[in-house]
Order: C-alpha cells, then structure tokens, then sequence
C-alpha cells in the first residue's frame, strides 16, 4: 500500500467496517507513513468527540403531550379501521372478487335507489333562478357533521363558530394569546407561515406551540382577505396596494 | 449432550417489535407507550441535531409519535421497529425543515436540562471543563454541517445506528452510507481544526 489511505477507508476502519486483511494493510501502512498516522489519529479525535456529546433530554412534559394527543386519536382509528376493511373489500388482490364485489355493490345500490327514489314524499324540485344557489337541507340531515377543515402547515384545523382550532385541541382554553404583530407572533408565523390564510380575515387560530395550547389573532383592523399592509420580506403571501 | 440454539440478538428485537405491534393492534395503548419509552429520547436527540432547537424538536418529535401511532398497525416486520421508527423520523424532520428555516439555537447546553455528563471520578474538575469545551466545539461543528452529512452522522455516532440500519433507514446503499459518513467526519474534522 504506497498511495495514502482514503478518508472512507480510515473512516470504515474506525467503525471496525474493514475486513480482516485491509485492517491490517491500513495498520501497518499508518505506522509508516507520518501522514496516513496523523490523518487518522485527527479522525479518531473527531469520532471519540462525538461520542462525548451530552445528550438531549426529552421535557418531561412531552410524553405526558404525546399521550393526550393520541388518546384523541383512539376513536378516529377506529374509523379508519372501518374504512380500511370496507376498502380492502372493494379493491381485493383477486380481479374476480374484485370484479364480482363491485357488481354486487351496484346491485345493492341500484334496488335501494329503486325502492327509494322520488315518490309521494319526495321534496319538489324547484328550478333555481339564474345566478342563485340553492340549498336543500333534508330533515334529519346530520348538520353537525358538516364540519369546515382546512389543512394548514401540516395540521388540520377545525372551524368552531368563532375560531380556527388545530383538530384535537377542541374545547382547550388557550393559555397565551399571541399578536400576529409581536416578536412572539412573527416568530410563530415565520415557522407555520401558512397560518396567515387562516388569520386573513381576522379569524384567531388555536393552535400547539411549544407544547402550549396558543391563541393567535391579527389585529390590524385594514387587513382585508389576501391583503397585507405589512408584507414581509419573503413572504409568499404579502402583496402591496397601491392606490 | 444438548445443543442449544442461540438466536442473534436481533431476532429478540423483532420479536419484541412483532409482539408490540401486535398489542397495539388489539388496542391496547400501553403497547404505543412502551414504543415512545424505547425510541422517545432517540427520536428527540435526533430531531434536536436536525432542527438545531430544542422547542422545534419537541413539537417535531410530538408529531413524529403521532405519525408512528398511527401508522404502528401497518408496520410489516420487514425492518426492525428502531429502523422503522427512525425512518417516519428522518422523513417528517426532512419534510418540516425543508419548509422552514429556524432560527438556529444553542443546543449545547444540555446541562440546563438535566443532561449533566455523568461525573468521572477519575478525572479533576480542569479535565472535566476541557472534556465539556471540547464537547461544545464538537456540537457546534455538528450544527454547521450539510443536512445529508449530519443526518448519517448523527445516526452513527450519536445513536449508535450500524451502517446497514442507517442503509435501511435513509433508503440508500451501504457504500453510500460509509462514504456520507466518511466525508461528514472529515468536514467536521477541518472545521475543529481550523477553530470553527
């Protein structure tokens, strides 16, 4: 071994990742050659440093943070476990269930739309004027579940009447409440800018920060949906009015 | 004279792993517990090396868990749950700091939180504040390093990953692993000797 020994290779042979021959050769090529030695008594410095490294310790608040948020997800996966069965059976492996699976279902739907199609009760349709839009709502509809969701920076927010709040945190009083305008707000928005889509129209936003429960709003009385007086260097959604 | 069948070590964790799982999937939550009190601090260590800030790291290793929750009934066996679980880790940090650039923190300070080394009794105080200097040094060199070394490096040197864990975790090849590995140490190396 005349040439110098390759950084991978000092590398590897720290990790004990050189079979038995090379270790050897790489030994005894370092005991020579000043260089090879000095390179890999640097590198083995730099490999017991980071072994030195004082760890992290998780705050003891977050596994008590972590349990909470999953205990909100219990009856959600049960759900979803509805609806991984109910797919699992429509799309199976075999095209002949697969096929003989979705031909039952049409005939399941197509005698319930028969038995039940527009009859004697049936709700009149009214042909609506040009340019309005008609809502029906049948009796009994499950009005509360139509929620309003809006998926922002990776969470998922819930419309509550009078507040966007990060799903989960329902019924969580705030325990801060944030300017978007303070140095606190502007840092938050710089982390989850796309939060300022939520807080165009006024609307405050309640959402997980630093494992607290946060209420964030905008002040600015002239910020109108899209419209921003102050925009940001950078940012994505700032525009300028000019008069 | 019986012969007795030795299992690799590893075969134990996927049993364990396997038998987890299955617990989770019957519902029993203490299962997903038992899986933050393996991996929580693992997973912690690294997202607070990734995002450089130790309040970023909490909210990402909070999603991180729920992520693996929910996905933990799906988990095949076909890679150990550390490796799996690392994976969800990687990924999701990757995702989240891509989007956004933090402010970077000073992450040395572990002994604030109760991360104090363990005393030496045979090294003195001055060996002890050279040791924790030198720790410092080392871990803001770690910070200034490229995102795809520091990954690999942090993987192996801080959490102890062998190199086809590491192959498994990122979805790369073994001899990319060691030369990532490689090169991220000689970075770092340049970077202490020339005083950061």
């Amino acid at each position: 071994m005349n040439r110098h020994i390759s950084t991978e290779q000092l590398s590897a042979y720290l990790d004990s990742e050189l079979g038995f021959v090379e270790m050897r050769q790489l030994e005894a090529h370092c005991g020579a050659c000043a260089e090879c030695g000095s390179h890999l008594a640097s590198m083995r410095r730099v490999v017991a440093g980071l072994g030195g490294v004082v760890r992290a310790v998780p705050p003891p608040a977050l596994r008590q943070q972590i349990r909470r948020q999953v205990l909100q997800e219990v009856p959600a996966r049960g759900l979803r476990g509805a609806l991984e069965g109910f797919r699992l059976l429509l799309f199976t492996p075999r095209p002949a269930l697969r096929t003989a699976a979705a031909m039952g279902l049409a005939l399941v739907v197509g005698l319930f739309a028969v038995n039940h199609g527009p009859g004697r009760d049936a709700i009149p349709q009214v042909e609506p004027a040009p340019g309005l839009e008609v809502v029906t709502v049948n009796p009994g509809a499950p009005l509360a579940m139509l929620l309003t969701t809006s998926e922002v920076a990776g969470r998922e927010f819930v419309w509550t009447e009078t507040s966007w709040v990060q799903r989960g945190l329902e019924g969580e009083t705030p325990v801060a409440l944030v300017d978007a305008g303070s140095p606190r707000g502007r840092e938050l928005l710089t982390r989850y800018s796309d939060l300022e889509f939520l807080l165009a129209d006024g609307s405050p936003v309640v959402l997980r920060y630093n494992l607290q429960t946060v209420e964030i709003r905008s002040k600015a009385a002239n910020r109108v949906l899209g419209l921003d007086t102050h925009p940001r260097p950078g940012s994505r959604h700032a525009r300028t009015v000019s008069a | 004279m019986g012969v007795a069948t030795v299992y690799p070590a590893i075969h134990q964790d996927v049993a364990l792993d396997i038998e987890l799982v299955e617990r989770h999937r019957c519902g029993d939550l203490q299962a997903f517990d038992e899986v933050y009190g393996r991996f929580g601090e693992m997973v912690y260590n690294l997202a607070v090396r990734l995002s450089r800030n130790r309040e970023e790291a909490a909210d990402l290793t909070q999603e991180i868990f729920l992520r693996v929750y929910r996905h933990l009934g799906s988990f095949g066996g076909r890679s150990t749950l550390k490796t799996w679980v690392f994976r969800i880790a990687v990924n999701h940090c990757r995702d989240r700091l891509s989007r956004h650039v933090l402010p970077m923190q000073s992450i040395d300070d572990g002994f604030e939180e109760g991360g104090l080394p363990i005393a030496d009794p045979g090294r003195g105080p001055e060996e002890l504040a050279v040791a924790a200097d030198e720790g410092r040094r080392v871990t803001e060199g770690l910070a200034r390093l490229p995102q795809v070394f520091r990954e690999v490096v942090v993987l192996r040197d801080l959490e102890g990953l062998s190199y086809e864990e590491i192959a498994e975790v990122l979805g790369v090849r073994v001899g990319t692993v060691r030369s990532r590995i490689a090169r991220g140490r000689e970075q770092l190396r340049l970077l202490l000797e020339e005083g950061l």
